[in-house]
């Protein structure tokens, strides 16, 4: 795998992942501004809208058919919260022209062109988007956030996070709110994608069997070459939550409780994100971790039960289904747990054996192609490069008072709980 | 070993069948990190009720075992568990049931060896206990209680009852709270030994490997068995008919959600015959439902639908239907307007633009599929309890016509085998 990263114009850059591991080509565009609760609610529906129609395709319908005759390359957005930054992610997979049974179009080529014509060329009436598109998608997007509530344990984990950023940017769900969509138009909204094209930040990834050309293609490209250049607005930096939240608890017609748990550490450094790494690993990131082995498989209280570290906000979560009656035990199983890490009671064993498990997910990541785009753009937000060897070496290296460290500055900041 | 070698995908399969009549398929795929082994038991929630090779008597076993047996693999005698064994050697380890079978996989990138040594140890030796049973019902009862707030797993539950009048698909593979409480150390050893015998299993593995050194490592690891003979299993008749055309229930969702069912039948041909008709009806829902298709466009303008519809084709040895899912304020409409569609179909034939069109897609779907190791071992093995050598799905592709199309349509979407589920 060779990384080569490039800047186009100010503020735009583009990422060549040179591999010859898979049998497919994947184009990335990634969109990143500002988490904020006046933008929030339109970007999203941005997203939406854009993949209605170009100038050139028309139509859902159009669109659809020029993939299918790609090979079904498959095209792909979607929103997340990166920290305090929203992203929206724009997808584009084609088979690698060694795979197509007779030779056609240069396939790499049509479909960068593609998802340029699908992010930067929006089909346009007027003054605006077309009316029509974001009549519809407007109530698509009212139901999709309403449909939050339909995967329970999701809507917990993302109500824990509401929670223990009240107020904050990062409180805020990541297609917004059905109030804003109200005043949202096909006017407004076109000007709203008019200024995030202009300010937000953009990166470019490839990522396959490719050759120089690609570099070219990009360059040449005339969306490309309308865009100007930028001071990327995006957050590098990220707030903490609120102060201790305490106890949250919420109803809703479910058959088992989802507990949720926010905790939050102040980091110093980048090693110290590695050492979280870990610490997480041993509390609940694995089979073998303590709230896995002490609240699933000796006190049977549950059967999901572990926790995940949120390296962009420095928070772990710990999640549980549970039943009702068994809030408070599970609770105080979990604090024990958390305090064991305190008090140094865990064993070189686990140690290794998280460090182990960590280096094994590193190792993985240059097999995996969305996964290695990944891993590429959090550096890139981060802004701090470091080699997959590098990352393993550094994971090594850490030691027992690192771990300890870290286990003494968690905090539980909010208990949120979903029950009936 | 025999090697198979495929073209369009430009992968080789090494196929050897032990004397006890256990395959093991290794796909080698050079450079790659990650290693993935997975083997499998032609065993699933479906096999309820069978004669124990040797006995001459049927017996029925409750709902749900062969699922809590998968979770009761990994308890080891001397008192450590297999995950976390698994888990310590940095590999990520699990396991998995379905109706027709279960498997023990782990994918790593260090340690495969050790790995395998504990997979193959603990699959080889059950250790139940009276105590080690109770403890899983606890766990397993949270599990059973998690997908009762799953809206789309009850939706789906709901249109095998509707579809079905005996054959055990309608039951959940993980049972019921009532049924796994009869379950007992002797139940899951009877299950165990009449079906975890290598002439009933299959083992894939993919990765960066030399196939045939590999193949000698597997067998110094297999324990020398006597083969079973074959196994009796009884399914209950079916008849071809439904239960009912609609089924409904209600839960807390933002919108309706709903299955439409289609009820087929086994078909008892060889391994490509199975793959051009799956291939055949996957073209079909494409064509009559998929994002580029008219209805799909009809659905989604008129504000019926939001987001996608998912079109799957299922089956087994045992059972075949098709199921079309996604979210919608009326259900109803959405039924009215596919059978209405699939009529259209019927009287106005196949567009031969559109039937290419989507014959490249799906041409290029399969072959994206071996673009990750513990894809394409998890591919091989669920293809080979049906029947299939996942290969074929590639090759034969281009042996689709539009006339099988509409014999296929014809046989197989008809109105009075189709059910709606609803939760809203």
């Amino acid at each position: 795998m060779n990384y080569i990263e490039k800047t186009i114009k100010k503020g735009i850059k583009l990422h060549i992942l040179n591999t010859d591991k898979f049998k497919t080509n994947l184009v990335a565009v990634f969109l990143t501004t500002k988490l904020e609760k006046e933008t929030v609610t339109p970007n999203a529906l941005i997203s939406a809208i854009l993949r209605r129609g170009t100038n050139n395709l028309k139509t859902q319908e159009e669109i659809s058919k020029k993939l299918e005759e790609l090979y079904g390359a498959s095209f792909d957005c979607g929103i997340d919260k990166t920290g305090d930054n929203q992203v929206l992610k724009f997808y584009i997979q084609t088979i690698n022209d060694d795979y197509i049974p007779q030779q056609e179009e240069n396939m790499l080529k049509t479909s960068i062109e593609n998802i340029f014509d699908i992010v930067f060329n929006p089909l346009t009436e007027k003054e605006g988007f077309k009316k029509e598109y974001v009549d519809q998608e407007k109530k698509n997007m009212k139901q999709r956030i309403e449909g939050r509530v339909d995967n329970k344990a999701r809507y917990a984990l993302d109500r824990c996070i509401e929670e223990m950023y009240k107020d904050k940017p990062y409180g805020l769900y990541k297609f917004g709110d059905v109030n804003s969509l109200e005043n949202i138009d096909e006017n407004n909204l076109y000007k709203t994608y008019k200024k995030l094209i202009d300010e937000c930040k953009i990166d470019i990834f490839i990522s396959g069997n490719i050759n120089n050309e690609v570099e070219d293609i990009i360059k040449e490209n005339e969306n490309i070459k309308k865009l100007k250049e930028r001071d990327a607005k995006y957050n590098t930096t990220s707030e903490k939550p609120e102060d201790k939240k305490g106890e949250v608890t919420e109803k809703m017609s479910v058959t088992q409780g989802k507990l949720v748990m926010g905790l939050d550490l102040n980091i110093q450094n980048e090693d110290e994100k590695y050492y979280t790494l870990v610490y997480n690993n041993i509390l609940g990131g694995s089979a073998n971790s303590k709230i896995f082995q002490n609240v699933r498989e000796k006190a049977s209280l549950a059967y999901s039960a572990g926790s995940s570290y949120f390296k962009y906000k420095n928070n772990i979560f710990i999640n549980c289904g549970i039943e009702i009656s068994n809030y408070e035990k599970a609770v105080e199983l979990i604090k024990a747990q958390i305090e064991d890490m305190k008090n140094n009671n865990f064993t070189n064993e686990e140690l290794e054996n998280a460090k182990n498990s960590i280096i094994a997910t590193i190792k993985i990541i240059d097999d995996e192609q969305d996964t290695l785009i990944i891993y590429y753009f959090g550096q890139e937000l981060s802004n701090n490069k470091i080699t997959i060897e590098d990352y393993i070496k550094k994971i090594e290296e850490i030691k027992r008072e690192d771990i300890l460290n870290i286990a003494n500055k968690v905090e539980i900041t909010t208990i949120y709980f979903l029950r009936d | 070993m025999k090697v198979i070698e495929n073209s369009k995908v430009k992968e080789k399969l090494y196929f050897e069948q032990l004397e006890n009549g256990m395959p093991i398929m290794i796909i080698p795929k050079s450079g790659m990190r990650k290693k993935y082994l997975i083997w499998g038991t032609n065993y699933g929630s479906n096999d309820n009720i069978f004669v124990v090779p040797g006995e001459n008597k049927e017996i029925e076993v409750p709902n749900g075992v062969a699922h809590f047996l998968e979770h009761k693999m990994f308890e080891q005698e001397n008192g450590t568990n297999s995950l976390d064994v698994l888990t310590s050697l940095g590999v990520e380890a699990n396991a998995y049931t379905t109706n027709d079978h279960t498997a023990y996989l782990f994918e790593c990138t260090t340690n495969f060896y050790e790995a395998m040594d504990e997979l193959m140890d603990y699959v080889q030796n059950p250790y139940f206990t009276d105590e080690n049973v109770e403890k899983e019902k606890g766990i397993i009862g949270q599990e059973i209680m998690m997908y009762d707030d799953y809206p789309d797993w009850k939706v789906y539950l709901n249109a095998m009852q509707a579809m079905y009048h005996n054959n055990p698909i309608k039951i959940d593979v993980v049972g019921t709270i009532e049924t796994i409480s009869k379950i007992d150390k002797d139940v899951l050893y009877k299950c165990y030994n009449t079906f975890y015998n290598q002439s009933n299993m299959a083992m894939v593995i993919c990765g960066d490997f030399e196939p045939e050194k590999l193949l000698e490592e597997i067998k110094k690891r297999l324990k020398p068995t006597k083969t079973n003979g074959e196994i009796k299993r009884i399914y209950p008749e079916e008849p071809e008919n439904i239960v009912q055309e609609k089924i409904e229930q209600k839960m807390e969702v933002s919108q309706p959600m709903y299955t439409i069912g289609i009820k087929d039948k086994p078909t008892t041909n060889n391994g490509k015959e199975l793959v051009k008709k799956d291939l055949a009806i996957q073209i079909l829902l494409e064509l009559i439902i998929g994002k580029s298709s008219n209805l799909y466009k009809k659905l989604y303008d008129d504000g019926i639908i939001y987001g996608g519809i998912r079109g799957s084709n299922e089956f087994s040895k045992t059972y075949a239907h098709i199921l079309i899912s996604g979210q919608s304020e009326n259900p109803e409409k959405v039924f009215d307007m596919f059978k209405n569609e699939v009529q259209n179909f019927k009287a106005n034939g196949i567009n031969s633009e559109n039937f290419n069109r989507i014959k490249k897609k799906l041409y290029g779907e399969y072959v994206e599929q071996y673009n990750d190791v513990s894809d394409i071992a998890g591919m091989f093995l669920a293809d080979y309890f049906k029947g299939i050598n996942s290969f074929d799905y590639v090759n034969e592709i281009g042996n689709i016509n539009i006339e099988y199309l509409i014999q296929i349509l014809n046989d197989i979407f008809k109105e009075e085998k189709m059910v709606i589920s609803v939760i809203r």
